[in-house]
């Protein structure tokens, strides 16, 4: 064996080490000896040829000395290629014989790579996501203030008031500093172009919560947050770079705003970005301290606890300023609204509040993982125990012709580190396109997901569980198994089963048993998923997405500020957009569905009896143009309201079916009024009932809407004009998409400085808001194939090593005249015995686990037998078919052969 | 009779050289390079032997004992593939010193 002469030749290079001085201490001698003798020779006196000899070598201590260092160093250098050597041959023989056995080393190396690859996957999210610190200065000081309102709407969550924001800022002990901010898009216009930019309205003091600060120029301060103040803005860096191309001038030039010159002051330094979203521009928040309270709650705030406040005292205290609200904003804080809404102010640590419960669910699903590792580790653990009973007389043989133990476990070591590491290299790329393809798949409200990457810990993690796993690999077949305490025994034997391992016996059992069981739950779940997915796909939207093509206006405010300005710009563009080649027709509402109508709000219904009108709750309220409805595919019964309509403030709406059912059960809504506000007369009438179709998910009910007009009537106002609406354009081509151009063009002829935004096919809106569903779909259905394939290598495994075992027994069968096709029976027969026993305990595992699941399950039963049947089906066949290889081994045993090794 | 240093660098060449006749222990190098120079240079014997070291360092040689003819154990040092490639080397750049020195010492000075 090749470690024997590397131990020898290493063991010669250190004695030789050790024996440099002596050996230069006779060579200069024997040189002296020489020359003196010669010297004799040529006739001198013996005295005057040693003398002579001395004279000719000169200096030999320092000599000595300095050729010793050489000599040391020479040792030392080839020690260190020695070992290294032998490293590589060692690993060379291990890959040689991993190579020799591929079955056993693909399915190993398959299993295990798997196995890490998805641990290292979700270990990574959740190091990134939850582990890894904010990218603030001391992030533990950062908390959110809210206010939860449940007496509103049971999950409902409001912002600050600019009156809560100054009375806390100013009054609160725990905390030292707080910012506010809102956020939007602003239009950014120059050079006959425009571009929708996400802008930050912060407080200036949010920069010093957040403890930036800037590259160029300054940030925000206070006094630019004043009313009447000259407007700046401070660019983020990402902004900076990539739109304006990291201008080291660009402090102090100005940019066209929402139609308004803003001065940039600042640009903010790489990565500093708001917590929950990015934005291009930080423009400065109006805050006038004197004005009059208002009940409005559209700050979002973060506060820097004082260095040691907890967040429990910061929360107390802001409780106690709540309560006085009402006391010192009298016009904005009734005690009734403080009763009814049940309004209080939550402080929450940044970081629970942007991961929330994600952080709790992943190391749910790193557990989850790291149990399919471990399961993934014993059956290959297992295989190493077949494979090491194949070796079992040979190492018996070798230990008793006196290999070392050390030796034998250090070449079981580096076969298994070899393999391991491999499996590693294979598993880190597995991680890495898992992590891509969950990116591309994950719901866009995932927090902190853009964080999320491949990082050094991530590698040192895959490297120490490969490691630890080569250890544990390379240590088992020299316990237990093989080759361990019993070499004797093992000879004495012949290799039969000895009694003690009917134990290890049922322990493999259960092994195979309980993985049937796993991935028979991970089975059912994934399948439901998929049946719901597919559900999903059949539910028909109500509306006909395949041909349109949507984009999103914003109008600028300074030059759009009357409904009138609003109209005049619609007509003309859809107008215009109707005539593009292609387009059949066009119409613009002030969302479209399943992408928008996320909101409600209150809706006034008259009465039937007395004209008197009672409020009907919160519903979806829109605004939408002529021909929204036949636009979309959505058909009206009664009409759709008509230009002439807009024009003349007829106030003709259309609700949908579901909305008038609700107001007017029974009864004919056409010429029914409605309003969004108060409950007195003018009303709005109710022209056309569009059919029902989904409006928030395609997994929510149908909605219950209100398309309003255009223009108001006068005496029941709208909120505003409509500035920001979706086009949608009926085509008649498969790739309404290549239409984009046209729709640029005609928006800029009429206004250069209105942006086209967010342009989609309806067809992707749709599959977009399929993702939180195909997401977890994916997801599960990884982890089961991963099960899937585990359990295949456990049985594998554990039958194997059955049949292994029993050749003795199988052999005297054979003798006694069982057929082969018999014999291979009674294999698969005791595969499918384990596998049954697992799909039983995993039935009633999947019947607890899918109870939870209801919630994302759609039209499907958690217990629909159709799935739990044809699961139980695949599992027994998968076993069946994993022991085909073991049995056709065991029908091969030649009764002879089995015999004589008893 | 005048004894001459060594230039610089040009030990390594000559121990090379000497060891293209096949393996010699120091003393026998030694003698060597006594009797080829008719002993001009002033060299301590000494000294070959940390520079034949330093060439096995280098892999230009390598060292074995053996036993000398007078019955003695000794060090034969042998050449390498390596060192011979030095020595050609060593010998190209010691001809081109050679000629240059030679053109300045015939050349007349402007």
């Amino acid at each position: 064996m090749s470690w024997i002469p590397d131990r020898y030749r290493e063991l010669r290079a250190a004695l030789r080490g050790a024996r440099v001085e002596p050996d230069l201490t006779e060579e200069f001698e024997n040189h002296i000896q020489m020359r003196t003798e010669e010297n004799i020779v040529s006739g001198m006196s013996p005295d005057d040829a040693r003398r002579d000899a001395v004279r000719r070598f000169g200096d030999l201590d320092s000599y000595r000395r300095e050729t010793r260092v050489i000599d040391e160093r020479i040792v030392r250098d080839r020690r260190r290629t020695d070992s290294l050597d032998a490293l590589r041959r060692e690993m060379r023989s291990a890959l040689r014989s991993l190579v020799r056995n591929p079955g056993f080393s693909l399915i190993a190396l398959l299993t295990l790579s798997l196995g890490i690859g998805a641990t290292t996957a979700i270990f990574t999210m959740l190091d990134r996501v939850a582990l890894a610190p904010l990218p603030y200065t001391e992030p533990g000081r950062l908390v959110v203030l809210a206010s939860p309102v449940p007496g509103v709407k049971a999950d409902a969550v409001w912002g600050l008031s600019a009156a809560e924001f100054f009375y806390f800022k100013r009054q609160s002990r725990a905390l030292e500093s707080l910012g506010g901010w809102s956020s939007g898009k602003v239009t950014v216009s120059g050079n006959g172009s425009a571009e929708r930019v996400p802008a930050a309205f912060v407080s200036a003091s949010m920069m010093n919560v957040l403890q930036f600060r800037p590259v160029a120029g300054r940030m925000l301060i206070d006094e630019d947050n004043r009313p009447k103040a000259p407007s700046v803005a401070v660019l983020s860096y990402d902004y900076w770079q990539r739109r304006l191309g990291g201008d080291p001038q660009i402090v102090g030039k100005a940019i066209d705003i929402s139609s308004r010159s803003v001065q940039i002051v600042g640009v903010l330094g790489r990565g500093q970005e708001l917590p929950y979203e990015r934005v291009g521009l930080w423009l400065p928040l109006e805050l006038d301290i004197d004005a009059q309270p208002v009940n409005a709650h559209y700050l979002s705030a973060i506060g820097r606890l004082t260095p040691n406040a907890t967040v429990e005292q910061a929360s107390a205290e802001l409780a106690g300023f709540t309560k006085r609200l009402p006391e010192l904003f009298p016009t904005a804080y009734s005690d009734k609204f403080m009763t009814e809404t049940r309004f209080s102010t939550r402080v929450t640590g940044l970081r629970d509040d942007l991961i929330g419960d994600l952080g709790k669910r992943l190391w749910i699903l790193l557990g989850s993982v790291s149990l399919v590792m471990l399961i993934a580790f014993a059956n290959v653990a297992n295989l190493f125990l077949v494979r090491s009973e194949g070796r079992r007389r040979e190492v018996a043989i070798r230990s008793a012709l006196g290999a070392v133990r050390g030796h034998l476990a250090w070449h079981f070591l580096t076969e298994s580190l070899t393999l391991t590491t491999v499996a590693g290299v294979c598993a880190l790329a597995l991680a890495y396109a898992g992590l891509k393809m969950m990116l591309a798949l994950a719901p866009a409200d995932l927090p902190r997901v853009g964080d999320v990457h491949l990082a050094w810990s991530s590698v040192a993690f895959t490297a120490l569980v490969s490691l630890g796993a080569g250890v544990l690999f390379g240590v088992l077949p020299l316990t237990g198994g093989a080759g361990g305490g019993g070499d004797v025994m093992t000879l004495r034997e012949g290799g039969r089963g000895m009694t003690s391992s009917r134990r290890q016996h049922l322990v493999r059992g259960v092994l195979v048993a309980a993985q049937t069981a796993l991935a028979l739950v991970l089975l059912v779940a994934s399948a439901l998923m998929l049946q719901s997915f597919r559900n999903l796909r059949g539910v028909r939207p109500g509306f006909v997405a395949t041909g349109l093509l949507t984009a999103r206006i914003d109008l600028p405010y300074a030059r759009y500020q009357t409904y009138e300005k609003v109209e005049r710009f619609q007509r003309d563009l859809l107008a215009r957009a109707g005539a593009i080649s292609g387009v059949t027709s066009a119409a613009s509402g002030s969302d479209i569905p399943l992408d928008g109508y996320g909101g409600c709000a209150a809706i006034f219904a008259e009465g039937d009896a007395e004209q008197k009108s009672e409020e009907k709750g919160c519903v979806t309220t829109l605004t939408s143009t002529p021909g929204y409805f036949a636009t979309l595919g959505i058909p009206v019964r009664g009409r759709e309201p008509t230009w002439s309509d807009v024009e003349s403030h007829s106030g003709a709406v259309v609700i949908t079916k579901a909305l008038a059912t609700r107001l007017w059960p029974g009864k004919d809504p056409i010429g029914r009024g409605i309003r969004g506000n108060g409950s007195t007369p003018p009303f709005y009438r109710v022209v056309g009932v569009a059919d029902d179709f989904r409006g928030i998910a395609l997994d929510k009910p149908v909605i219950e809407g209100a398309f309003y007009p255009l223009m108001p009537i006068p005496g029941a106002d709208l909120w505003s004009p409509p500035r920001s609406m979706s086009i949608v354009l009926r085509t008649t081509s498969p790739h309404p998409e290549l239409l984009t151009a046209s729709l640029r063009r005609v928006v800029s002829e009429l206004d250069p400085n209105v942006p086209l935004g967010d342009v989609r096919t309806m067809e992707t809106v749709v599959a977009r808001s399929m993702t939180r569903l195909s997401f977890t779909m994916m997801l599960l259905g990884v982890a089961a194939s991963m099960a899937l394939v585990l359990s295949a290598v456990g049985i594998y495994g554990v039958i194997s090593y059955i049949v292994g075992r029993r050749r003795g027994e199988i052999g005297i069968r054979v003798a006694l005249g069982a057929r082969s096709a018999q014999v291979g029976a009674m294999v698969v027969a005791q595969s499918v015995k384990l596998a049954a026993a697992g799909v039983v305990a995993g039935l009633l595992g999947s019947l607890a686990v899918t109870r939870v699941m209801r919630s994302v399950l759609f039209d499907v039963s958690p217990t629909d037998p159709l799935t739990l049947v044809s699961v139980s089906a695949l599992m027994l066949l998968l076993a069946a078919v994993a022991s085909y290889i073991p049995a056709r081994r065991a029908t091969r045993v030649s009764p002879v052969e089995a015999l004589r090794s008893e | 009779m005048v004894r001459l240093d060594l230039v610089k660098g040009t030990l390594d060449m000559l121990l090379l050289k000497a060891l293209t006749a096949g393996p010699m222990h120091g003393y026998g190098i030694a003698q060597w390079l006594q009797r080829t120079t008719d002993d001009a240079f002033n060299v301590e014997e000494g000294s070959l032997y940390p520079a034949l070291h330093r060439m096995m360092e280098r892999g230009w040689v390598k060292a074995e004992w053996g036993i000398s003819d007078n019955k003695r154990r000794a060090r034969y040092y042998t050449l390498t593939a390596a060192g011979r490639k030095q020595l050609r080397e060593e010998t190209a750049t010691w001809g081109l010193f050679i000629v240059a020195v030679a053109k300045v010492l015939r050349a007349n000075p402007a």
